[in-house]
């Protein structure tokens, strides 16, 4: 079928002019991939899957959503009550809305996946490094967007959430006050605020496509690393297509299965994904009992209140991101998968763990208890990116096997 | 091993069974789950695009409902319905009289070359004439059928008012800036204009004496 829809003069006409079909073969169906791939590398078209969903939702809720804190007669806002209005009035805007926000979640949860199984099966390592600095800066625009996405509801959430963040921009010594005017465009979060976060919501988006695409094509060029973490041969590698279509479509179906239950049955996840504060209008004269962000940006929130100090805490969350960046040239060991590292295997749970209890810390209120675990988590996290380059001095790597 | 099974025969340590390929079965199994893929998006494609028709609330303010008596006579009031502009006039005796007698000069005299310029209660000829349902109130939607513009009003007969905008005949009626369309007072289209049909109809029905629903 595929063969011969390759093969009509109309996909010749175009090749010949564009090499659509030379690409379309060589990137989609004859693209050599290891044979030995397991479930951990799905997260890849999963996360494409959810960018895609995202984009269609959000094409369709901005035409219906007012970025404006202007009030209007019921008592709140343009941006508030467009939103609500998405949910009553529009056909299907529940849906575009609880889609879109579920995304949002799942999207993290997808890229948070992704970046665990390159840390575990060394998929950073040379020569995929450029693979890798193109997927931490993925991830930094990923934030980016649910950041300026989440004030745009416009209620006690968005409002408080960035308040706090833009805050931290003024934090950074010298240019603070600057930068924090940039990003507000007056003296507080108000309806410049929200109209500039609107026209960046829907900015880095595109700036995330472009940046998946090169993403893609610098994996095309270097190849899929393996569980093993070993270089394959040729004959160890099967076409993607039907193998990985297939199982990438299973996987696709997996995920939108999961997907489905959230956006139909429990579209706030009990207050994870559409925290419950979220639901009562912005209101710039009463901070709620507990604020915290969605859940997928407590990790680095918990590091930043680790912190006695205001400007340490913000260095300590700046770095804590950055870090990751450099961990291609911070692990110096030649083996890549963790399964013949015996001991960075260790580590890299380890690491795991404190990012998961750093989340779990985040999202409570910071009681006497928590700060101290968080504190814990904090210095396990750090101490990750310390020991990378200590550990392959004494590590015995397990035996490599020759082939998958 | 390429689709055409040749090649090496173990995928994954299973190895291979040598029994040649059904292309049928394969075939089949393509249609079925590609099919129902198409069939899934499709499906989803539903919601995206009935977003995008009317929302509730704008289905909701559909309807208008106005008092034609606080139009002087001879006056001309623009309302809206459905955002949209739509011609009330309070037509006087002079102005009734003057609907008749240049039925040679209309495209359209009786109002039957379509089903928007036309309405229910349209029944006996003194209704065709009029297009109302109390003759001193005309009701119809102030956009020329030509590309959508609002003509001007030009209700005083002859070029005195109007200069040589309008025909020296002129009994009066509307004049549409944009393509030069020219409309009697009852909406009805003159001979030589652009505009295809007489000004559309809205349906309306009077609520009381002098109050209308519109829509």
């Amino acid at each position: 079928m595929i063969e011969r829809m390759l093969n009509s003069p109309l996909a010749q006409w175009l090749d010949e002019r564009s090499k659509v079909v030379q690409m379309i073969r060589a990137h989609l169906l004859e693209y050599p991939t290891p044979k030995n791939l397991n479930y951990m590398w799905a997260f890849g078209s999963l996360a494409l899957t959810v960018l895609i969903l995202q984009v269609l939702t959000g094409i369709l809720l901005a035409m219906f959503y007012k970025p404006s804190a202007m009030a209007t007669l019921g008592g709140y806002t343009q941006a508030f009550d467009s939103v609500e209005r998405i949910m009553r009035d529009v056909n299907y805007g529940w849906l575009l809305r609880y889609m879109h926000a579920v995304g949002a979640s799942a999207f993290f949860f997808v890229i948070y996946m992704h970046f665990a199984r390159g840390l575990y099966y060394g998929s950073y390592k040379k020569p995929r490094e450029l693979l890798w600095l193109i997927g931490v800066l993925i991830l930094l625009i990923m934030q980016g967007t649910a950041f300026f996405g989440y004030l745009l509801p416009w209620g006690q959430m968005s409002y408080w959430g960035a308040t706090v963040i833009t805050n931290l921009f003024g934090a950074i010594p010298v240019i603070g006050d600057f930068l924090l005017q940039l990003l507000r465009g007056g003296f507080g979060v108000g309806d410049p605020t929200v109209n500039r976060f609107f026209s960046l919501h829907y900015l880095f988006p595109m700036l995330l496509i472009g940046i998946v695409v090169i993403h893609i094509h610098a994996l095309h060029v270097v190849h899929s690393n393996n569980p093993e973490g070993i270089d394959i041969p040729e004959e160890s590698t099967i076409p993607f297509h039907p193998y990985f279509t297939v199982k990438d479509g299973f996987g696709v179906g997996v995920f939108l299965i999961i997907y489905s239950y959230f956006v139909f049955y429990n579209p706030t996840a009990w207050g994870l994904f559409l925290e419950t504060d979220n639901f009562s209008p912005a209101d710039s004269f009463q901070t709620p009992a507990h604020i915290a962000p969605v859940w997928y940006l407590t990790p680095w929130y918990t590091i930043l209140r680790s912190f006695p100090d205001k400007l340490m805490g913000v260095v300590a969350m700046g770095l804590s991101l950055v870090l990751l960046f450099f961990i291609p040239w911070l692990d110096r060991s030649k083996v890549r998968s963790a399964r013949y590292r015996p001991v960075y295997r260790q580590m890299v749970l380890l690491f795991f763990a404190s990012v998961v209890v750093l989340g779990y810390c985040g999202h409570n209120p910071p009681t006497v208890v928590l700060k101290l675990v968080g504190r814990i988590a904090t210095a396990v996290y750090f101490s990750f990116f310390l020991f990378l380059p200590l550990v392959s001095r004494f590590e015995k790597p397990k035996p490599l096997p020759r082939e998958i | 091993v390429p689709p055409d099974g040749s090649g090496r025969q173990r995928i994954l340590g299973v190895r291979m069974t040598d029994k040649p390929i059904d292309e049928k079965r394969r075939n089949f199994l393509w249609g079925m789950a590609t099919g129902l893929g198409a069939a899934g998006a499709a499906g989803a494609a539903i919601p995206f695009v009935k977003a995008m028709m009317p929302a509730a609330d704008v289905l909701a303010a559909s309807t208008t409902e106005f008092d034609v008596s606080t139009v002087v006579p001879g006056q001309l009031v623009v309302i809206a319905w459905q955002g949209k502009p739509v011609f009330v006039v309070h037509r006087t005796k002079g102005m009734l009289e003057r609907l008749k007698g240049h039925d040679h000069e209309l495209k359209d005299p009786e109002s039957r070359a379509d089903p928007r310029v036309q309405a229910d209660w349209m029944k006996t000829t003194e209704q065709r004439l009029t297009r109302a349902i109390k003759p001193e109130y005309l009701v119809l939607q102030a956009n020329c059928t030509h590309l959508g513009c609002i003509p001007l009003f030009k209700p005083t007969p002859g070029q005195a008012d109007w200069g040589s905008s309008v025909p020296p005949d002129w009994p009066g009626g509307w004049h549409c800036p944009c393509h030069g369309s020219l409309y009697d007072l009852a909406g009805r289209v003159f001979d030589g204009s652009p505009a295809p049909f007489n000004l559309y109809t809205v349906p309306y029905k009077y609520l009381s004496e002098t109050k209308i629903l519109i829509g």
